[in-house]
């Protein structure tokens, strides 16, 4: 099923007012950065206990 | 250094790691607000939702929307816990845990009864019967179902100091949520299932709580959640979506149209942010207890309002910038607790 442009519309609009710049993007940035940093530390982890 | 404060440093690093652990569950949890409020605006569930609302109400759709979306959740979820148990190279003894379903594996079968169909299904319906605020004050209430739990069954010391960061922190959630709270019960009409659900989610995540702390004290966090999830995504996909289907919701045509990209990729994020951060969640246990875990863990509400503000643009009201902080003294009274006082985590 393609998005309908009411749904992207609203889609758009979650992001629209964010104070960050390309907020569309950024959240998947942050969510990668925080996914990473948190396997590292279990990496880290692993091999200290 | 003689061996007693070897043993000291050695648990005060753990009790360190403890913390991050539950800090990272907070930071992901409150992260997850993004992609699962997002995905609801999306097709097909926004099409779900009509179909299923002209003929079976607002409060059946959003319950029965809400399934599909946990269901994918929990398939996605699996999806990036196989991610995390490759990186870590516990594919191995993944197998060897599955294999001892007695000893092991049973308790993480169980605890996904609790977490899934209970505490989920239990938020949604809490969701869709009395309101969004509702829902999450009635889920802040978790620590204290695992606390007193894990306290009566194995013994678990809860210190009085923790349990007064569990309060606090508890009570900041109050107050972030509380204008909603009462503003939702006010306009009347709530039905008593709404307050079932709210129960349903406050005491299946805090059951969950305490039996995977009696589930790793044999089993691996990482393997054990990884199970868990494993679990829950057989209850939905093999009982619940088909259940559904006969009873002639249209499950299967919408599961089927999820398979779209922009849906797709949120519904991926969705999964590695709940699937870290649940795992995080599991991790912290052993090395600060359940009732410790669950709540710094409780922190998500904080940073889910701040994820909101600073991605969605949602301004904070000031009973909010209270609630916060009561969650920051809340977590300060518990990470400054002198680590002595948790050399043993269980009653003896």
């Amino acid at each position: 099923m393609v998005q309908t442009q009411a749904a992207m519309d609203a889609y758009n609009a979650y992001w629209a007012n964010s104070p960050l710049p390309a907020a569309d993007v950024l959240w998947m940035v942050v969510i990668l950065i925080f996914a990473i940093l948190a396997l590292w530390q279990a990496r880290t982890f692993v091999s200290e206990f | 250094m003689d061996l007693q404060s070897l043993k000291r440093k050695e648990h005060q690093k753990r009790v360190k790691k403890g913390f991050m652990w539950a800090l990272f569950c907070a930071v992901l949890w409150g992260l997850w607000y993004l992609p699962g409020t997002a995905v609801w605006v999306l097709n097909p569930f926004d099409q779900m939702y009509s179909e299923v609302a002209a003929s079976s109400g607002d409060g059946v759709a959003l319950v029965i929307v809400a399934v599909l979306i946990t269901a994918l959740n929990a398939a996605t979820v699996i999806l990036a816990l196989g991610v995390w148990t490759g990186v870590l190279g516990k594919f191995g003894e993944m197998k060897r845990t599955a294999k001892e379903f007695h000893p092991c594996s049973k308790w993480f079968f169980l605890a996904s009864i609790f977490g899934g169909p209970m505490a989920i299904l239990g938020s949604f319906i809490a969701m869709g019967f009395v309101g969004g605020a509702f829902a999450a004050v009635a889920a802040l209430m978790y620590p204290v179902v695992g606390a007193i739990l894990a306290s009566k069954w194995y013994g678990e010391k809860v210190t009085k100091r923790a349990f007064i960061g569990i309060i606090v922190i508890i009570l900041g959630g109050i107050t972030i949520f509380g204008g909603g709270v009462l503003s939702e019960i006010g306009s009347g009409n709530v039905l008593w299932v709404g307050y079932l659900g709210g129960l349903m989610a406050a005491t299946g995540w805090g059951i969950e709580g305490a039996i995977a702390g009696k589930g790793l004290d044999i089993a691996e966090p990482d393997v054990g959640l990884t199970l868990r999830f494993i679990g829950e995504g057989l209850i939905w996909w093999i009982i619940a979506i088909p259940m559904l289907a006969i009873a002639g919701f249209p499950m299967i045509k919408y599961a089927i149209l999820a398979f779209e990209p922009l849906t797709l990729m949120v519904l991926i994020f969705a999964g590695i942010t709940f699937g870290f951060c649940y795992v995080s969640w599991y991790k912290s246990f052993p090395l600060i207890g359940v009732g410790r875990g669950q709540g710094i863990g409780n922190l998500y509400g904080l940073f889910a309002v701040i994820f909101i503000f600073l991605f969605f643009g949602d301004v904070p009201s000031w009973t909010i910038l209270v609630g916060g902080a009561l969650c920051l003294i809340g977590s300060t009274v518990m990470f400054s607790e002198d680590t002595g006082e948790m050399e043993s985590l269980r009653g003896d």
